[in-house]
C-alpha cells in the first residue's frame, strides 16, 4: 500500500501559479476556487513592504480532521493510496468538512461566484452537475470526488487520483522527468517549472520524497492540530512560515 | 367557575387567531424563501469559500434547537424534582419543546445541500467520530422521549411520580443534544474563538436560560397577554421560584459570556482577534446591556420582579439576546479566514441576506403555529 505524499521547496517556488492554473484546467475548478492555489501575503506598509507567498494544496492529513467529523461518511481515507477523497453521492452538504479543515482547501460549490460572470450561467448543465464547461476531463468518479460535481456538495483536492491511481504498481517516486511515469504525476507537480514540487510514497524510505524530508528537514503546516498532513515544506529548516493575520494588520498599524 | 370558562373560550379564539397568523405568515415567508433559493439556489444566502461556511440559518436552528432542548431541561427536571407547583407549565413547555425543535429543524432542512439524503445517509453511516452524527441520532431519540411524555400526559388525571422515568430520559437526552451541540464547536482547537472544553456546559445554561424565557412568554401569549386571565397557581410559580431561576440563569449565562470575552481580549491566538471588534460593537452592548443586565435588573428589583409586564419584557429581553449571543459565537468563530491569503480581507464580513432572514420568520410562524395548535387541541394550560 502506497502512502502517497507531496513535497514543495519554499526556497524554489517563485508563486508562478502555474500549479494553480494547471490544477483549474485538469480538475475544471471555477475561476476563483482553486483546489490549489499560491497564498500571497504582505507585511509592513510602502515603502517597507515584503511580499510573500506560499503554495497550499489539500494537505490529505495522515488523520484528517474533516473525515472524522464527516456525519454520513462522505469524505474518506482511501486505504490504497491515502488520499483524502469525496463520495459526492453520499454527501449531504453540512459543510462541517469545511468548518473543520484547519488548512481552507474544501469548497461548497453552490456558493455565489467568485469572479464574474458567472461560468457557471455561461455553459449551464443539463444533466444535474454544477455547470458544463466546453472542456472538460474524460474522467468521472463521483464516488471519488473526480468530474465535474454535482449541487449541494463539497469539493475538494484529489491529489489528481485519477492520475496517481494508475501509476505503476511499488513505484517510489512519481518524476516528471521520467517518460514512462510523467502521465502518472499530478497536475500540479508536472507543470512546477521551478521543480519545486515533489510526488512519492512516504511509505517507502528510499523514496526521494522521504530523502528530501530527511536532508531537508521538512516540516508539515499546523502540526499542533495532530492532522499529520502528507504535504511537507521545506524551508531551510525553519518553520513554514504564513504570517498571521493578527500580524499582517499589528504591522500595518506601524 | 363560569367567568374561567367564558375566559377560557375566548383564550381558545385568540390561540386560533395566533394559529391562522403564523400559518399566514408561515405561507408568506416561507414561499418567498422557497422562491428565492429555487431561483437563486444556495448563492442566496451570504455564506461563502472564504471562512464563512455555516451562515444565519446555522445560527436559526442552533437557536431553535437550544431553545427546545432549554424548555426540555426545565419541564422534566419539574417533573423529576419540581412537585405539584410547577405542574402548570409542564405541559406547555414540552409541546413548545417540539415546537421550537420543528421550525429549527424545517431551516436546518432549507441549509443542506442534501436534506432528504441526509434523513438516511447520516443514521446508516454509523460515522461514531462524528459529533454531529451523535447530535443527530440524540435528537432523534429526544423527539421520541418528548412524543411519549406528550401521549403520556393527554389524561386529564396525569400524575407526576409515573412519568419520572420518562422525564429522566427526556433530561439525558435535551442534555445530551446540548452537550453534543456545544462539542461541534468546542471541539474545533484551531479556533480559539470557539474552542474550548467549557462550551457544552455554557451550551447547557444557555438552554436553560432559553427555555426559562420562553415558559414565561409563551405562557402569558398563551393568555393573550392578559394578566387577570392568568390563573393563580401560574402567577405564584411565576412571582417566587420561576422568576428567581430565570435571574439566576440570566446571571451565569452573563459569566459565561464575559468570561468568553475577556479570555479572547487578552488571549494573542490567531482567531481571538474577532473579540477586538465584537466587544465594540453595538450588537454586543445590546445583548449584555438590554437583552441581559436590564432583565436581570428587571428580575431582582422588588418593585418589578412580580409585575407580568416586566416579566413578559424581560423574556422577551433574554429571547433576543440569546439569539445575538448564538449569532455572534457561530458567525465570529468563522470571521478569520484561514489560508486565503491576501484573496481575503483579514477579517470577514458577515450580514444575513434577505432569504436568510426569511427563514428566520419561517421558523419563528411554523414554531408558533405548532404551539398555537397544542394551545388549542391539547388545552395545556389545563393544569393552570
Amino acid at each position: 500500500m502506497a502512502k502517497w505524499g507531496m513535497v514543495i521547496d519554499l526556497d524554489k517556488c517563485t508563486g508562478c501559479q502555474a500549479c494553480t492554473t494547471a490544477c483549474a484546467m485538469e480538475n475544471n475548478r471555477l475561476p476563483g476556487e482553486n483546489w490549489q492555489d499560491v497564498l500571497f501575503y504582505h507585511e509592513g506598509t510602502y515603502p517597507n513592504v515584503k511580499l510573500m507567498w506560499f503554495p497550499r494544496p489539500c494537505m490529505h492529513c495522515e488523520n484528517p480532521s474533516c473525515v472524522s467529523v464527516c456525519p454520513t461518511k462522505a469524505t474518506y481515507k482511501d486505504p490504497d493510496g491515502g488520499f483524502v477523497l469525496m463520495d459526492y453521492n453520499k454527501c449531504i452538504g453540512c459543510k462541517y468538512c469545511q468548518v473543520a479543515c484547519p488548512y481552507g482547501v474544501r469548497f461548497y460549490v453552490d456558493e455565489k461566484a467568485v469572479v464574474q460572470p458567472d461560468i457557471r450561467g455561461v455553459f449551464p448543465s443539463e444533466t444535474g452537475r454544477q455547470w458544463d464547461p466546453p472542456y472538460k476531463g474524460p474522467q468521472d468518479d463521483p464516488s471519488r470526488g473526480i468530474g465535474i460535481q454535482p449541487h449541494g456538495v463539497v469539493s475538494k483536492c484529489t491529489f489528481c487520483y485519477h492520475k496517481v491511481s494508475k501509476a505503476p504498481k511499488g513505484v517510489a517516486d512519481l518524476d516528471e522527468d521520467i517518460p514512462e511515469l510523467k502521465e502518472y504525476v499530478p497536475a500540479c507537480v508536472r507543470v512546477c517549472a521551478p521543480k519545486a514540487r515533489f510526488f512519492g510514497d512516504l511509505d517507502q524510505p528510499n523514496s526521494n520524497v522521504n530523502k528530501m524530508i530527511a536532508d531537508k528537514r521538512g516540516v508539515r503546516l499546523k502540526d499542533e492540530t495532530g492532522n499529520k498532513p502528507q504535504v511537507y515544506y521545506l524551508s531551510g529548516g525553519a518553520t513554514a512560515s504564513v504570517p498571521s493575520l493578527r500580524s499582517m494588520s499589528d504591522s500595518d498599524k506601524g | 367557575m363560569t367567568s374561567v370558562t367564558v375566559s377560557n373560550k375566548e383564550i381558545s379564539g385568540k390561540q386560533l387567531g395566533i394559529m391562522l397568523l403564523a400559518l399566514i405568515g408561515l405561507l408568506i415567508a416561507g414561499g418567498m424563501a422557497v422562491n428565492n433559493l429555487l431561483v437563486e439556489g444556495h448563492a442566496a444566502y451570504n455564506t461563502d469559500n472564504l471562512g464563512l461556511f455555516w451562515g444565519f440559518p446555522i445560527v436559526i436552528y442552533d437557536y431553535f434547537l437550544l431553545t427546545s432542548t432549554g424548555l426540555a431541561m426545565v419541564a422534566s427536571m419539574a417533573l423529576i424534582f419540581g412537585g405539584e407547583e410547577y405542574r402548570p407549565i409542564i405541559r406547555r413547555a414540552l409541546w413548545l419543546a417540539l415546537a421550537g425543535l420543528l421550525g429549527g429543524v424545517a431551516v436546518l432542512m432549507m441549509e443542506l445541500g442534501h436534506p432528504l439524503r441526509a434523513l438516511w445517509a447520516i443514521p446508516f453511516s454509523f460515522a461514531f467520530s462524528s459529533p454531529l452524527y451523535w447530535k443527530v441520532m440524540a435528537v432523534s431519540f429526544y423527539v421520541i422521549s418528548l412524543l411519549i411524555l406528550q401521549v403520556r400526559m393527554l389524561k386529564a388525571d396525569w400524575r407526576m411520580q409515573d412519568l419520572r422515568i420518562n422525564a429522566m430520559v427526556t433530561l439525558v437526552l435535551a442534555l445530551g443534544v446540548t452537550a453534543i451541540a456545544g462539542v461541534v464547536y468546542g471541539s474545533q482547537s484551531f479556533r480559539p474563538f470557539w474552542a474550548s472544553g467549557d462550551i457544552p456546559v455554557a451550551f447547557i445554561f444557555e438552554s436553560l436560560l432559553g427555555g426559562l424565557a420562553f415558559v414565561f412568554f409563551f405562557t402569558y401569549l398563551a393568555y393573550a397577554f392578559n394578566p387577570a386571565a392568568v390563573p393563580e397557581s401560574v402567577k405564584r410559580l411565576f412571582n417566587d421560584r420561576l422568576a428567581n431561576l430565570l435571574a439566576l440563569a440570566i446571571f451565569i449565562h452573563l459569566l459565561f459570556v464575559l468570561a468568553r470575552m475577556s479570555s479572547g481580549l487578552y488571549g494573542n491566538a490567531e482567531g481571538l482577534q474577532v473579540w477586538q471588534t465584537l466587544a465594540t460593537s453595538p450588537l454586543f452592548f445590546a445583548e449584555i446591556i438590554i437583552g441581559l443586565l436590564l432583565p436581570l435588573v428587571l428580575l431582582m428589583y422588588p418593585g418589578t420582579r412580580t409585575s407580568p409586564w416586566a416579566q413578559i419584557l424581560a423574556s422577551l429581553l433574554v429571547m433576543n439576546a440569546l439569539l445575538i449571543s448564538r449569532y455572534e459565537y457561530i458567525i465570529g468563530g468563522q470571521l478569520v479566514p484561514l489560508f486565503k491569503g491576501s484573496w481575503a480581507p483579514e477579517l470577514l464580513s458577515y450580514a444575513p441576506s434577505p432569504t436568510e432572514w426569511l427563514l428566520l420568520l419561517v421558523a419563528i410562524f411554523l414554531s408558533n403555529a405548532v404551539n398555537a395548535f397544542g394551545e388549542v387541541t391539547l388545552r395545556l394550560g389545563r393544569e393552570g
